[in-house]
């Protein structure tokens, strides 16, 4: 039950990102030609939607066992060792997912007043000075009024023109944190023999049925 | 040194299972940490700025999106009327006509795989009842489909665009003279093979037809002007022509042609229900065609946004550059430096995703290409064809898969009935590779001479 609502979460919101994406930058054109103006922020703006729609996407095509990949060695392999591999590769998984987490938190948490961590590999603690940039704003999209209590949090109630950068890079962190659970989620069910890959087996109906539909 | 140590990380990754955007992205990190000052911190700002730094790339969902509506609906079905009216008399015609309708769905849809899926699923079946044979029938859709790619639009010439920075414009306009061409070489084969073996015909179903089924086929096919039109004529840039594309497509399919939306329903009429405008944005088939290309941008862009932080490594270590030196040390000369890019990408081809592989060879042989005086352009559209073929040749040939999924065939049975027609693209191959002009031509005649930068 708690899985098919996320399940329903996770499908609306990549629908609903590529819808305004494509919106977005179709009024664009219709504002040049209907209107004579362009919407200065729609290029930034469905960039951003570009970025949060495929990251977020990632790891919803882990859950989906969705990701593309070589098979041609692990169909020919016994089940015992072909096993071992796919452990082996989740590992590797894995490991990208929180290196990138790592990455991705240290880029996005001064940008939020938040401490970056320390250490080149693994965080060994939180950086203890450092300089809050939560008052760096993005290009072009301007701040909507309704987000203005942002500002109170972030840039000691001074008021943002265009919306502050720790908005747009939030999808960083998040989308490495889930990257990094669905993959462990994607080992458990390894472990426990349910799946036997991680990488969509390319002559599956399912993957033919994505790739195409 | 270390830069073979790369690549033997990314193959040893790619052959145990690690899926493709994994093995790119965690190769480049390991090799940073290891060898370069890079912080993890910078890896996530060069995938964040994968999308935030390549407007171009935003065509690729949009391209997708639209060709997703067209699957969904009827517009294939059309096209596919009308070209059997065209040609569907000549020996073998048939298997003609389905060559022409993934021409003219290559002109729609910027991605090979959808459009053996979109032509394929219909004309398969029909050939077969037709009396041709289901290989001969496979076998030809699985080649004519990979024209997806190189027939304007592609997603694979965008992301050739992005990874080099040469205009998309151009690279859609270069790909038109080959595409035609490959597409008649395809025909032209058929026709003599039918004639050989005795293949059926069909009837000359009369001028009234040809006109019926083009006006059917008109909704589907206007998409082509717009798109083209659009580019060429300076209305909006390639990005824009994809969006348009895409909600032109979803009007089409949920009003025109009302294969989905709130007017699929029988006895459904717009008059009674003005309000499906609004609604028909939310309804459970725009969601799920919204999703389904949703997923494969994702699956797709999750490849390239890894692969160009792989291509930032290679940059920042000036490999290019350092094998740009030892090949011209060498003393090969364009011919000889093109025969490898080819072998190069035929066997890369078969093992990786078309738009990943190009991601990181492009940076690699652009250089060499340019100090050796190739055309970019021209150059784009070797790999493209390249790609092509990769696409048909096992293990990981996108177009073999779906073929044998919506044939009913065993992946094996599908490689043979390709082979004979891979010779054909081959030959073709070579054409376009030592003939310049036909890449070259249309680009320059429409878009002036180009300025190469150094």
């Amino acid at each position: 039950m708690k899985a098919t609502v996320f399940n329903q979460i996770e499908e609306t919101l990549i629908a609903f990102l590529f819808g305004l994406m494509t919106a977005l930058t179709f009024a664009n054109v219709v504002a040049r030609y209907g209107f004579g103006s362009n919407i200065l922020w729609s290029v930034e703006m469905a960039v951003f939607l570009f970025a949060w729609m495929v990251l977020l996407g990632a790891s919803y095509e882990v859950k989906k066992n969705a990701h593309l990949g070589v098979d041609m060695l692990i169909n020919v392999l016994p089940p015992r060792l072909r096993r071992w591999l796919g452990l082996l590769s989740v590992a590797i998984c894995l490991g990208f997912s929180f290196l990138m987490l790592k990455g991705s938190w240290d880029y996005w948490a001064n940008f939020a007043n938040l401490p970056a961590t320390e250490g080149r590999w693994f965080p060994l603690g939180f950086e203890s000075e450092f300089r809050g940039k939560g008052w760096y704003e993005v290009d072009d999209i301007p701040m909507p009024t309704a987000l203005a209590w942002i500002a109170n949090i972030f840039n000691n109630g001074e008021a943002y023109e265009k919306i502050p950068r720790l908005l747009p890079y939030a999808v960083l962190p998040v989308s490495m944190a889930l990257l990094m659970f669905r993959f462990a989620e994607a080992g458990w069910a390894l472990w426990n023999g349910k799946i036997d890959r991680i990488v969509a087996g390319h002559d599956t109906q399912e993957s033919v049925n994505t790739m195409t539909k | 040194m270390e830069a073979v140590l790369l690549f033997a990380m990314v193959i040893g990754l790619l052959i145990i299972g690690v899926p493709i955007a994994v093995t790119l992205g965690m190769s480049s990190i390991l090799f940073l940490l290891w060898f370069s000052e890079s912080s993890l911190a910078s890896v996530a700002l060069t995938l964040f700025s994968a999308f935030e730094g390549h407007f171009t790339l935003l065509a690729i969902p949009f391209f997708v999106l639209a060709s997703c509506f067209m699957t969904t609906g009827s517009v294939a079905q059309r096209i596919i009327r009308f070209s059997i009216s065209c040609v569907g008399h000549f020996p073998g015609g048939l298997a003609i006509a389905g060559v022409f309708a993934c021409m003219m769905f290559a002109a729609l849809s910027g991605s090979s795989p959808a459009t053996v899926v979109a032509i394929g699923s219909i004309v398969i079946a029909g050939m077969q009842k037709a009396g041709y044979s289901r290989e001969f029938a496979a076998g030809v859709i699985c080649n004519a489909g990979t024209l997806g790619i190189l027939i304007p639009p592609s997603i694979v010439m965008v992301v050739y665009a992005a990874s080099v920075d040469v205009s998309v414009g151009r690279m859609f306009l270069a790909g038109v003279i080959p595409g035609l061409l490959a597409g008649l070489m395809l025909m032209l084969t058929i026709y003599l093979v039918a004639k050989w073996r005795d293949l059926p015909k069909g009837e000359w179903q009369g001028w009234r037809e040809v006109f019926t089924s083009a006006r059917q086929a008109f909704w589907g096919l206007a998409l082509i002007v717009i798109i083209l039109g659009g580019i060429y004529g300076g209305v909006f840039t390639p990005t824009e022509a994809a969006a348009v594309a895409a909600v032109y497509a979803f009007l089409v399919a949920t009003f025109v042609h009302r294969d989905m939306g709130p007017l699929a329903v029988e006895g459904h009429r717009f008059v009674e229900r003005p309000h499906i405008l609004i609604t028909a944005l939310f309804h459970p088939d725009t969601r799920r065609t919204l999703l389904e290309a949703g997923r494969l941008t994702t699956t797709l862009l999750f490849v390239i946004a890894n692969a160009l932080i792989l291509k930032h490594v290679l940059t920042d270590e000036q490999i290019p550059q350092q094998i740009a030196a030892t090949i011209l040390e060498a003393g090969l000369g364009p011919v000889a430096f093109l025969i490898a890019v080819n072998i190069i990408l035929l066997i890369g081809g078969q093992f990786m995703e078309p738009s990943g592989l190009l991601v990181i060879v492009a940076p690699l042989v652009f250089p060499i290409a340019i100090e050796l005086g190739i055309d970019p352009i021209h150059l784009g559209i070797i790999m493209v064809v390249n790609m092509e073929i990769g696409m048909i040749t096992p293990p990981v040939g996108l177009n073999l898969f779906v073929t044998s999924a919506i044939a009913h065939m065993p992946m094996m049975q599908v490689v043979r009935a390709a082979l004979p027609f891979l010779g054909v693209l081959v030959l073709f191959l070579l054409i376009v590779t030592y003939i310049p002009i036909l890449s070259t031509f249309l680009p320059t005649w429409v878009m002036g001479p180009e300025i190469i930068a150094r």
